[in-house]
């Protein structure tokens, strides 16, 4: 699924279809099309951007500590690894 | 069940459930039925920090120039937050310790435990700082009315909760007549009570500091008392963690990834653990009334408070399975995040987690190739 300029695409429910880069987790491109939500330690150990994950594969930069359904990622320290679909907790 | 120190029995604590099993025995942690407590335990001692580094001189003429009614706010936050570090410094060790059955559980709450006793010295170091005697501060904390009407509720379900481990501990199961009053003694009233206990820990951890926190940084918003916010700063950074263990003790009882009998416990007593979160925004929202009824301070009122209280309830509580009750959907103070951000987080460089300074980062296996770019 991956674009010919190696972008993957994070489609938000309820919002917009952005594209992220390789370098930068969920949340920096979340921040970075202006779009708010909840975090506090940025390092996976609080738990407060916890969203749902929809469709599609993450892959984690730091081992998340706080507690995440099967279902759940913290977008504060993983990146997309395919194409996804999440839902946030603004 | 008699508690004892060394358990001489024989046990396998992969099996064993977090609590109300065998008493641990050898604290040995090269396997851990939850690695999540093992791993909490090294992110928070990687988080070790002492008060003293942290430079609160400059916040005694700040505090000089604050009108009364901020004086009031500061000094009322410092006071409840020593409160609730009084209680945490040594409640989780009582309440929780005799009865824990896995050696990287018991590690853990000590380690949580020991933290809070940083806080309430960093509480001593602050007001050192304002005061040339800061008795008539502490002292207050237990004269207080406002405070405690808090500090009732908070330990309310620990000394139940402790009450009755003793009961149990000395009596063992059955009906106990003490002082004229009787106690019901099971090991289901003992589960109902760990229960409602964690989760009275929890919304504190989850909400009860958030008041104080949101007070602090709104005075460094405005560039005033800045070293008393870059100890607050250090203090969220651990309660972070601490509330992240307790939302996940919470969830693995409710998934049933634990004791089977506990999950249960979790659905009948779920009404039951939403009544003490909803409490505690309540009590959290009377908070920010004394705090601000001598007036406000810039950037921060009681409504916009108490906005963030259900804000932030709504999160937490959907954290441990109870649902969103408030309908407030976007943050009311978005710069709170940056305060609560664990990079922003200023410490000495040794105490701080640079990779650099972290044990074990030094390769010890060196090959030849390692060396091809040195030129002699």
């Amino acid at each position: 699924m991956t674009k010919p300029d190696g972008n993957l695409t994070i489609h938000v429910v309820d919002g917009e279809a952005i594209s992220t880069s390789h370098d930068e987790t969920i949340l920096e491109t979340l921040e970075k099309a202006n779009i708010d939500m909840l975090f506090h330690c940025r390092e996976g150990f609080c738990g407060a951007c916890r969203s749902r994950l929809i469709k599609g594969e993450v892959e984690y930069t730091t081992d998340p500590l706080a507690f995440i359904d099967d279902d759940e990622i913290l977008p504060c320290c993983c990146k997309a690894a395919s194409d996804i679909e999440i839902e946030i907790n603004q | 069940m008699k508690y004892t120190t060394f358990n001489q029995k024989s046990t396998n604590p992969l099996v064993e459930p977090m609590f109300f099993g065998n008493p641990v025995n050898v604290a040995r942690y090269d396997q851990q039925k939850h690695a999540i407590f093992e791993k909490l335990i090294e992110k928070q001692i990687s988080f070790f920090w002492r008060p003293e580094e942290v430079d609160v001189s400059k916040d005694r003429v700040d505090f000089q120039k604050l009108t009364e009614s901020e004086k009031h706010i500061f000094i009322s936050n410092l006071k409840y937050q020593t409160l609730l570090d009084s209680v945490q410094g040594r409640s989780p060790n009582i309440a929780f310790l005799p009865l824990i059955s896995l050696p990287e559980l018991e590690t853990w709450v000590e380690t949580w435990s020991f933290f809070e006793t940083i806080h309430s010295r960093s509480y001593t170091h602050i007001l050192r700082n304002l005061f040339s005697d800061p008795s008539e501060i502490f002292e207050d904390i237990v004269m207080n009315e406002e405070i405690k009407r808090r500090a009732a509720d908070i330990s309310k379900y620990y000394d139940d909760l402790i009450f009755a481990t003793q009961l149990w501990q000395t009596l063992g199961e059955g009906t106990h007549t003490v002082n004229g009053e009787r106690h019901l003694i099971t090991m289901r009233e003992l589960k109902k009570k760990m229960y409602l206990c964690m989760n009275s820990v929890n919304a504190l951890e989850a909400i009860r500091f958030y008041v104080s926190f949101a007070c602090t940084f709104a005075f460094a918003e405005r560039k005033l008392m800045e070293g008393n916010s870059k100890i607050i700063r250090l203090i969220a950074r651990d309660e972070n963690l601490h509330l992240s263990s307790t939302q996940t003790i919470l969830n693995l009882w409710a998934k049933g990834k634990d004791d089977p009998e506990m999950a249960e416990i979790a659905e009948e007593c779920k009404e039951e653990a939403s009544h003490i979160f909803l409490n505690a925004v309540e009590q959290e929202k009377q908070w920010a009334e004394y705090l601000f009824a001598n007036g406000s301070m810039i950037g921060l009122n009681k409504d916009i408070l108490c906005q963030y209280i259900e804000y932030i309830a709504n999160h937490r509580m959907s954290a441990i399975g109870l649902g969103q009750p408030f309908e407030i959907k976007s943050n009311p103070l978005p710069w709170m995040n940056n305060y609560l951000n664990s990079d922003h987080v200023q410490v000495a460089p040794q105490e701080s987690e640079i990779s650099s300074y972290l044990v074990g980062q030094i390769d010890s296996s060196v090959s030849e190739e390692d060396f091809a770019d040195f030129e002699l």
